[in-house]
């Protein structure tokens, strides 16, 4: 144990030590403690972590959460990006009953939907077992903490041959608190044989807030299921937030993710895909928007382990001010993974001097009969079609946002529950109108 | 309606129009011919308000405006109209939602009520009989996947929708196959009028058969060097431009 100790790590060891009553049991959490204090804070060194900035973390001091009451009417902004959802909300990490559709309401649908706290042992056995054949390459702290730290957790399991045509809308909300807050928002998702589901996870603070947000997602998707996820980043310009997400996708199971990064200050996706059984597929796609000195920070790393696999990603970066994008994909075909279709596609707009993106695109192939394409691509609006549309009677500054809305659109119109894309093309709409007004 | 008096132009310091001289009337069509790099392309950007391109001396006044102090979005809607030898492709912007907020650009600008949706449409739909192109091209981004054909059409079919008083056509008839021709002729034959004007700019005769100038100039290294009618386009054809490049002291 040579790491170095901060503020930070320091209070995650009187929080590991205190008597709250934690989610995950003692030898789930002893493991993460343990990868905890056997570890450094990632910094700058670290490959993985080599273009995100974590020093303010390791600073930072936080306080305990106080529990603040929220009405109906505040969560509405969020709440309306998928109305007629399932609604669970978290209020600082707990779960408000108050502002949540009713959690065994779907239990006749075959979705199970329970607090990680309620479990009865078989149950938590099933959720924890999940946790315990998750493969991430990068084993972060983050994801150690959250299994350590967590108070509470939902285990989503889908019973076979159920298809949810209602999505799951988990809205996590952050109130004001006196200084730093941190939450563990954890879920556990098992998707049995042929079913199907799609899950909104939502990410928002109310009023200007100092808050850490390290969600931990495992995800298991039996053969033929069918999941789609939704991330929508909206957090505060004062939000750090790391997640860390672990796919196993079975034979013929079909994994669909989104991501829009489009607030918080800071904001680093882990995503990692085992595609573990023949014909499994990954479709990704996502977008970061930054302004100012925001840092959005996307990871993915696909493990085509069997055969006749695909995997089909593309992620757009806008980036405005000082704002920072980070791509980093690494796709690896193993050996017997033959017949795969691998394709990785990472494109940037630089909207100021000073915004920059680090992309690294990456491809390792063990195997011999495979089709992979990646390809990164870094650029400014294209003068040509500015001038085009200004020799039409369009002023520049409405020209360039036209451009702009138009190379997010090409990502959003992939978005399939069309309440939520419109939800997405507005929040970027409204973003991108303040980004151009400032650079006229 | 374009008076255009001794304009010098430079691109990354390269002289390129050296002194060039034109009056465009209302109801006038002027053909300007010449050869590869004698500045055609030029003058269209120029006029147009494309940025790279250096005025050195001279003037360019439309309906009395000065020209080279407006923005191309200003010229566009004050009137103004060109016609891209190459079409710019334009990924994920609609065609039909582009030329909507184009032309109530130039509407509001000019004081006129905006079209809804409905006006619109209507509208588009009769301007495409126009140039006989297909309607799922305007369910698609403006000009991808397009054909050159295609391209040109969509050109004349904007041009028709935004209705300018003076529209200049940069070699729209270059890759056109005959038919495609004759397509985007009959659509800048329909539109002319006592009220508006063209600069028809071709490096080849044979639009001029279709379109008929009421003068036609030669250009040459930047300069007009023969102005005559559309008799002297039919000459050129015969003879080409060599017997004008040798006497290049004839100044229209």
């Amino acid at each position: 144990m040579n790491q170095t100790t901060s503020n930070f790590r320091n209070w995650v060891e009187t929080q590991s030590q205190s008597d709250t009553s934690f989610v995950l049991s003692p030898e789930l959490r002893n493991t993460s403690l343990t990868a905890i204090r056997s570890q450094n804070f990632p910094t700058r060194k670290d490959e993985e972590w080599r273009y995100t900035p974590l020093k303010a973390i390791a600073e930072s001091s936080p306080v305990a959460l106080v529990d603040t009451q929220i009405s109906p009417q505040q969560i509405e902004p969020f709440a309306k990006a998928v109305p007629g959802a399932h609604l669970l909300v978290f209020v600082d990490g707990k779960f408000s009953s108050a502002l949540s559709d009713d959690l065994s309401s779907q239990d006749k649908l075959g979705l199970n939907i329970r607090l990680m706290e309620d479990l009865d042992s078989e149950s938590r056995k099933q959720a924890e077992g999940i946790i315990v054949h998750s493969k991430l390459t990068d084993d972060n702290i983050f994801r150690h903490i959250t299994n350590s730290l967590a108070t509470s957790g939902l285990f989503i399991d889908l019973k076979p041959n159920a298809d949810i045509e209602v999505p799951l809308h988990l809205l996590f909300v952050n109130t004001k608190q006196t200084s730093t807050s941190v939450t563990h928002p954890m879920n556990i998702i098992h998707l049995g044989q042929n079913s199907r589901l799609d899950i909104v996870q939502q990410f928002a603070s109310l009023g200007d807030l100092q808050s850490l947000s390290f969600p931990a997602d495992y995800i298991q998707l039996d053969d033929g299921s069918k999941l789609g996820l939704y991330k929508v980043g909206l957090e505060s310009e004062e939000t750090d937030h790391i997640s860390n997400c672990a796919v196993q996708v079975a034979n013929s199971a079909s994994f669909e993710d989104h991501q829009y990064l489009l607030g918080s200050k800071l904001t680093r996706s882990n995503l990692e895909v085992n595609l573990s059984g023949n014909g499994a597929e990954v479709f990704l796609r996502g977008i970061y928007l930054g302004d100012k000195s925001q840092h959005l920070d996307i990871r993915t790393y696909i493990d085509h382990a069997q055969a006749y696999c695909s995997s089909d990603q593309h992620f757009r970066g806008i980036l405005n001010g000082k704002s920072r994008g980070v791509f980093n994909g690494m796709v690896l075909v193993r050996e017997h993974a033959q017949k795969t279709n691998a394709q990785q596609s990472n494109k940037n707009l630089l909207l100021s001097r000073d915004a920059r993106v680090d992309t690294k695109p990456q491809l390792e192939i063990f195997a011999d009969d495979v089709k992979c394409t990646h390809g990164a691509t870094i650029g400014e609006l294209d003068d040509n079609a500015l001038f085009y549309l200004q020799s039409r009677g369009i002023s520049r500054q409405d020209a360039a946002q036209m451009l702009t809305r138009a190379f997010a659109a090409e990502i959003t119109d992939e978005i399939k529950i069309d309440t939520l894309k419109e939800y997405i093309q507005q929040e970027i709409e409204s973003r991108l109108t303040e980004t151009h007004k400032l650079n006229a | 309606m374009l008076s255009i008096k001794d304009l010098h132009v430079s691109v990354e310091g390269k002289a390129i129009l050296k002194g060039l001289n034109l009056e465009v009337k209302k109801g006038e069509i002027h053909a300007i011919m010449g050869p590869n790099g004698s500045g055609k392309s030029t003058l269209a950007h120029v006029l147009s308000g494309r940025d790279g391109y250096e005025v050195n001396s001279g003037s360019a006044t439309y309906k009395g405006l000065n020209l080279l102090d407006m923005l191309p979005e200003i010229r566009a809607r004050e009137g103004m109209f060109l016609a891209f030898q190459y079409p710019i492709e334009i990924p994920g912007v609609n065609n039909t939602s582009f030329l909507k907020k184009a032309l109530n650009e130039i509407r509001k600008h000019q004081g006129k009520e905006e079209l809804d949706a409905i006006d619109f449409l209507d509208l588009i739909k009769k301007q495409m009989k126009l140039v006989e192109m297909k309607e799922d091209l305007l369910k698609r981004p403006v000009n991808q996947g397009f054909s050159g054909g295609e391209k040109k059409r969509n050109e004349i079919l904007q041009m028709a929708v935004l209705h300018p008083q003076l529209a200049i056509l940069d070699e729209t008839d270059s890759g056109l196959d005959i038919d495609a021709l004759r397509i985007v002729a009959g659509g800048v034959n329909k539109l002319r009028s006592d009220e508006n004007a063209f600069v028809v700019i071709t490096h080849y005769q044979r639009l001029l058969d279709y379109i008929v100038p009421d003068f036609v100039h030669v250009l040459s290294d930047g300069q007009i060097i023969k102005s005559g009618t559309k008799d002297l386009a039919l000459e050129l054809e015969e003879r080409g431009y060599d017997w004008l490049l040798d006497q290049p002291e004839t100044v229209a």
